[in-house]
């Protein structure tokens, strides 16, 4: 079996469980397994945001909580204060969030690497600050609750989030094209700009590429990400908080991304299932389950600096490469590692 | 109102000359190890439950201003050999890792000292007469004190062996190196001081502040602050900005609310970023 016959069966394996998760899990496990998939997926988005930046454009953004937390007072405020309908106050949380990356961008992408994750924490710090103080707005850290309306209404029918299957199906809808997106802008010549960029962009400025813009748009974009899961988490918690603005949040997006794989489209799904599903089994029993999630970012960092994604392919290719071997029917690509030791 | 601003603004002082002790630390190791750490918060928390635990255990303060950086010592070499070193050179790890050190060292303190915050009281108590307010003695004594540690700490750096050492692998790793100086060991040696001033800022601040195992979260921010604002790598101007800036929030402080306040240092520290990356202060830049 070749390397893309392999992930192609992985993947459809992991479509079909994410399909039927409302059905199997509560089978399996119990209900409450399936609210915690759904959570999951949202904070996905978020790590995905992060990788975006980091694993695509080469800049390490340590404040994406300030996007998510827009995209979650958009929603919050805009139902709470605003009184708008469902798909108005995700609209709001989304573009308030965009607004917020366009303008902090506009000053942060001057700046790279270590100004740049500083400055962007500092960014998203100021408007934490802002948000505690604000109290009768925002709720500050207690945070702002909700009652969601609908979010399809047709005649006297209703879909709304009250139905936890709805819920789980919305949240994956509206994650998995997100994700798509993001592949089709990896793929796209926008994409491969990002790459340049990354790579080198002293020789990506010279080939003619506006790397301010750039850099710029991918900002925007990772907004877009970050506003998305948040406006997605309001409607998941019913509630927005200042606390979900501070930077141990868009710390913990740094991590995930990082241990699942940054610069893979999948990195952060699978970092953040980890985290997550540690928290979620462990807390119950002990109450130090942070201790766990420690040890368990360095040993990665240590053991698997290309994350878990890269530890696979690693895998992958050692196992394919063997089988080839035995087969006598080398690739050159398959032969040049063979001879160069790898 | 004036008293008030007075005593804010020494207040503000006093804790000026802390934070440049533990901003220090941060800008030695972000200089030397190019490392940014997340855990250097939580290297003052844990100088603060040491001070606590030491006068648990002797009954006496004073013996923990001994105690308490000489164990930091160890656990920053410790942690220097055990997780920094086999990711070195790579800063995105290094946030990773020290992410989930700072995790780490907060799990146990809340493990072995408890999730309550508690106080200890000044070994000195009293107050004097200080332009015309009665001022804590302790917090005298304090200022005092980082402010020997901070002369001795360059002192240190300019005329002995090791902080020539220092200095050199900075300067030039390779060219050091080719000189025969052991480079490895300087890491080692650099993280453990970095750790060893921010604990020494902790036992120092103790008395003043509560201890709390995540007494860190707070002033891992602006410590940042301060190195940026000093220059990345500029050492002096790390210390003369986390002093101007906790004395400038001291000040705003006695008109508006502490948040306020740290809002306008971060508006600041953006400001400088964006105009002066450099840092206010002229001089050595990296």
């Amino acid at each position: 079996m070749s390397r893309a016959v392999i992930e192609r069966c992985v993947l459809t394996a992991f479509a079909g469980f994410m399909l039927t998760v409302p059905w199997v899990v509560p089978a399996l496990v119990n209900t409450f397994w399936v609210s915690v998939i759904a959570e999951i997926l949202i904070w996905s988005l978020f790590a995905a945001s992060v990788n975006l930046l980091f694993g695509y454009v080469g800049l390490l953004s340590f404040g994406q909580a300030l996007y998510f937390g827009f995209g979650m007072y958009g929603v919050g405020i805009g139902i709470d204060q605003l009184h708008l309908s469902f798909w108005p106050a995700f609209g709001l949380g989304i573009s308030a969030a965009m607004l917020m990356a366009l303008v902090s961008g506009i000053f942060a992408v001057r700046l790279t690497w270590h100004y740049f994750a500083i400055i962007t924490v500092v960014f998203s710090l100021i408007f934490y600050f802002i948000a505690v103080t604000m109290k009768p707005l925002t709720g500050g850290d207690d945070g702002i609750n909700f009652t969601l309306p609908p979010t399809f209404s047709w005649g006297s029918a209703q879909w709304s989030f009250i139905n936890a299957t709805f819920q789980y199906f919305f949240i994956l809808a509206t994650v998995s094209l997100c994700f798509y997106l993001m592949h089709l802008v990896i793929r796209s010549p926008l994409g491969k700009a990002f790459l340049a960029i990354r790579d080198n962009d002293v020789r990506a400025s010279l080939i003619g590429l506006n790397v301010y813009l750039l850099r710029l748009t991918a900002f925007v974009m990772a907004g877009f990400l970050a506003g998305v899961a948040g406006a997605l988490f309001a409607f998941f918690g019913r509630y927005a908080s200042a606390s979900y603005m501070f930077y141990h949040v868009s710390g913990e997006a740094v991590v995930w991304a990082i241990v699942g794989g940054a610069g893979t489209l999948f990195g952060p799904i699978i970092g953040t299932s980890l985290f997550i599903i540690i928290r979620e089994l462990v807390s119950t029993h002990w109450e130090h389950h942070s201790l766990i999630v420690g040890i368990m970012a360095i040993l990665v960092v240590i053991l698997a600096p290309q994350g878990l994604v890269g530890l696979w392919r690693a895998g992958l290719d050692w196992l394919t490469i063997r089988e080839a071997a035995d087969d006598h029917s080398i690739g050159l690509a398959a032969e040049a590692k063979l001879r160069t030791g790898l | 109102m004036i008293d008030t601003l007075l005593l804010l603004a020494l207040n503000g002082l006093v804790w000026g000359l802390i934070i440049a002790l533990i901003a220090l630390g941060l800008s030695v190791i972000f200089g030397l190890l190019d490392i940014i750490n997340i855990a250097h918060g939580d290297f003052f928390m844990v100088g603060t439950v040491l001070a606590w635990a030491s006068l648990e255990a002797t009954g006496n303060f004073w013996i923990g201003f001994i105690i308490v950086p000489l164990i930091c010592l160890v656990l920053g070499a410790l942690i220097q050999t055990v997780v920094i070193q086999p990711i070195r050179g790579v800063a995105a790890l290094s946030i990773v890792a020290t992410f989930g050190l700072s995790l780490i060292l907060q799990e146990v303190v809340r493990m072995t000292f408890g999730a309550t915050p508690r106080r200890i009281l000044p070994p000195i108590s009293g107050t004097v007469p200080l332009f015309g307010i009665d001022y804590e003695i302790y917090r005298l004594f304090a200022a005092g004190l980082s402010l020997a540690a901070l002369a001795a700490f360059f002192v240190f750096l300019q005329h002995t062996k090791l902080g020539t050492w220092m200095r050199a692998v900075r300067h030039d790793r390779d060219t050091a190196i080719a000189m025969g100086i052991p480079a490895q060991r300087i890491y080692t040696v650099t993280f453990a001081i970095g750790f060893a001033l921010a604990g020494f800022g902790g036992i120092v601040a103790a008395p003043i502040t509560t201890v709390d195992f995540r007494g860190g979260v707070d002033l891992l921010p602006v410590c940042f602050i301060a190195v940026i604002i000093g220059g990345l790598g500029n050492l002096p101007g790390t210390a003369a900005a986390a002093i101007l800036l906790s004395l400038l929030e001291g000040i705003i402080q006695s008109v508006a609310n502490p948040t306020i306040a740290r809002i306008s240092s971060l508006v600041l520290m953006s400001a400088v970023l964006l105009l002066r990356p450099q840092g206010l202060f002229k001089g050595h830049v990296r």
